[in-house]
């Protein structure tokens, strides 16, 4: 059996480690465009040079030799699903019976002045957007990162510990807009200031023209001010990897289309990851990685070994800047006829949104002790009333039972 | 694999578990007399919590068969070890995303208090020769390790 996957991230590793696990003897040929493996999570340590690029490795020491994955580096240009063969940028191809699509995401640049043509204008995604960044910020004081989401604070973060001058452009009122509230988003705003770096909220860029150097200098805001920079980091979104598939047939829209077991709309095809438009985080990207090894395997379902993408639930983030730790969970706007219950003090601040007894949503920073019970409360819909405490005491303890083999199960 | 069996019914709440957890993870050398209780740098890794009728639930990492700390973990660091069984962490490669915190479906992990760039998380006293302290501490057998 030939097992072909291409992508080496979340998904595509997670994938080749469990596929391993099931046929020893299997052929498993990882074809990447990534030159080393790394960890798109850790970015930001390498831009403030917290980590080298050896470093942001997540695979052990010798994964590749101890599970015989023969890894190629190259870019995949087009699947031709008829004679089962993928064709690789330097012309090479390479046959499969198994394909998985573990490409991952790119950075959108948006359609605005010579963003997309200046050559001091990046993504960041992957560990060579990374490389580039970092080079040039050697010979620039003045960096200007469009959007305060999760990449662009990563951004910003790893650029200012540099003892670079940032600014932050975004549209929302408040920084990380999808994941936090008001009060969660000024704790982290007041942070980065603290560190150096300015933002503009509210407003977006409207003009930036390149320079005869082919770089741009300065960019116009819509709110009519001028920001002079030196070079600019795009955090304004991700699209899948799909542009290889053309003419293969297989079902692609926003992301490629596929069911619960990971299956394309083409036979013996399977994505998982970013790629599927499914999720844009770590954990489902491994989750669906490790479903999808499993069918490609041919594995059946078992107690205790799914094979099957059930647990989707995403809406699910963890944030880390400077020490101030925060848990965002679910729905983060209460609708009309939610309650909504806030606790504060100096150091915490808890929010979670209510209807008819279950949490939609909760946002936990400055103290995350514990907190995975409520992942599974919200995903579960587990009504929490009736267990004599407040909300924000339940543990583990108020929903406590044992299983087979001394597992904990979840008495509901 | 080997596993800490927990009997909720026989625990009484005394904590003895805690205090040889944190007893066994201290950073100074010295003994339970002058181990300072009160420090965040000294943290148990398991946890007796109360249900709401007051009775006690010992909530310890269950080393899972198919974690989720280890299906949330994008550095290498948390991993299940093919050999013991065991959900090992590893502090060195960590890169303090706490998603690990937010995946355990019992609420066993948690950042460390002081610094928020570690996890704490049960080792089963690797350091002692992989016999869990807080079992040997507990007076009423309410824990115990059983090959499972
Ligand atoms: C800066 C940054 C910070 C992040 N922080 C977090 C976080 O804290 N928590 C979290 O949960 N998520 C975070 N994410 C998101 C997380 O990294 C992704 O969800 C995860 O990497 C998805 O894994 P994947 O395997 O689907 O795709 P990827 O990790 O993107 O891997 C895709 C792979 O496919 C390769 N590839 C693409 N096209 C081709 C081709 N044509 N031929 C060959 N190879 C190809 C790429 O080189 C890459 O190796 C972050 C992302 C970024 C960019
Ligand atoms: S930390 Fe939680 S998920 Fe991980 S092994 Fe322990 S009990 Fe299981
Ligand atoms: S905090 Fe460390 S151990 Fe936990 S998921 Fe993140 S990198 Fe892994």
């Amino acid at each position: 059996m030939m097992h072909v996957i291409i992508g080496g991230g979340a998904a595509g590793i997670t994938a080749a480690r469990e596929i391993r696990g099931w046929q020893p003897d299997a052929q498993i040929v990882m074809i990447c465009s990534d030159e080393q493996v790394h960890s798109r999570c850790m970015l930001h340590k390498y831009l403030s040079h917290e980590r080298t690029a050896e470093e942001l490795d997540f695979t052990e020491k010798g994964f590749f030799e101890k599970n015989q994955i023969v890894q190629i580096c190259d870019r995949v240009v087009s699947v031709d699903t008829a004679d089962k063969e993928v064709c690789l940028a330097s012309d090479r191809k390479i046959a499969y019976d198994r394909l998985l699509i573990a490409t991952g995401a790119e950075s959108v640049i948006p359609p605005v002045g010579d963003l997309r043509k200046a050559e001091n204008v990046f993504g960041l995604r992957h560990l060579s957007d990374a490389q580039k960044i970092d080079k040039m910020a050697e010979d620039a004081e003045e960096i200007l990162v469009i959007g305060a989401g999760l990449v662009g604070l990563d951004a910003a973060y790893g650029l200012q510990e540099r003892g670079k001058k940032v600014t932050v452009v975004e549209m929302a009122p408040r920084i990380l807009p999808v994941q936090l509230d008001e009060h969660g988003a000024t704790a982290y705003q007041e942070l980065f200031e603290r560190a150096g770096v300015s933002f503009r909220l509210w407003c977006s860029v409207q003009n930036a023209v390149c320079g005869a150097d082919n770089r741009i200098h300065s960019v116009e805001l819509d709110s009519g001010e001028t920001i002079s920079c030196d070079m600019i980091v795009v955090a304004a979104g991700v699209r899948p990897s799909v542009g290889f598939l053309e003419g293969s047939g297989i079902k692609a829209e926003r992301g490629i289309e596929v069911n619960s077991r990971m299956e394309t709309s083409v036979k013996d095809v399977y994505a998982a990851g970013d790629v599927t438009g499914l999720s844009g985080i770590w954990p489902n990207a491994m989750k669906q990685g490790k479903m999808a090894a499993r069918n490609m395997c041919g594995v059946k379902p078992m107690p205790g070994v799914d094979t099957e993408y059930a647990d989707t639930f995403a809406d699910k983030n963890t944030i880390n800047f400077f020490g101030l730790v925060t848990l965002c969970l679910g729905a983060l706007q209460p609708e009309e006829g939610d309650e909504v219950q806030v606790q504060e003090d100096m150091h915490i601040y808890r929010r979670a949104i209510l209807r008819d007894g279950k949490v939609r949503g909760i946002l936990l920073q400055g103290d995350i002790s514990n907190s995975g019970i409520w992942q599974y409360i919200i995903k579960n819909q587990i009504d929490v009333r009736g267990k004599g405490k407040k909300l924000f005491q339940l543990t583990f303890a108020d929903y406590f039972g044992t299983g087979e083999r001394g597992k904990y199960v979840w008495n509901v | 694999m080997r596993r800490i069996i927990v009997e909720y019914e026989k625990c009484d709440g005394c904590k003895n578990c805690s205090v040889a957890c944190m007893q066994a993870h201290r950073k100074s050398a010295g003994t339970v007399y002058d181990l300072d209780l009160t420090s965040p740098e000294n943290e148990s890794r398991n946890f007796i919590y109360q249900a709401g009728d007051g009775t006690y639930r010992p909530i310890f990492c269950r080393h899972c068969d198919e974690p989720e700390c280890v299906m949330s973990c994008m550095s290498g660091a948390l991993k299940k070890d093919a050999a013991s069984g065991l959900v090992t962490y590893d502090e060195k490669r960590c890169g303090s995303c706490f998603m690990c915190v937010m995946n355990c479906p019992f609420g066993v992990l948690k950042p460390d208090r002081t610094t928020r760039t570690k996890v704490i998380k049960c080792d089963f006293c690797a350091q002692d020769g992989g016999e869990p302290n807080c079992v040997k501490s507990c007076p009423k057998g309410a824990i115990h390790v059983e090959e499972v």
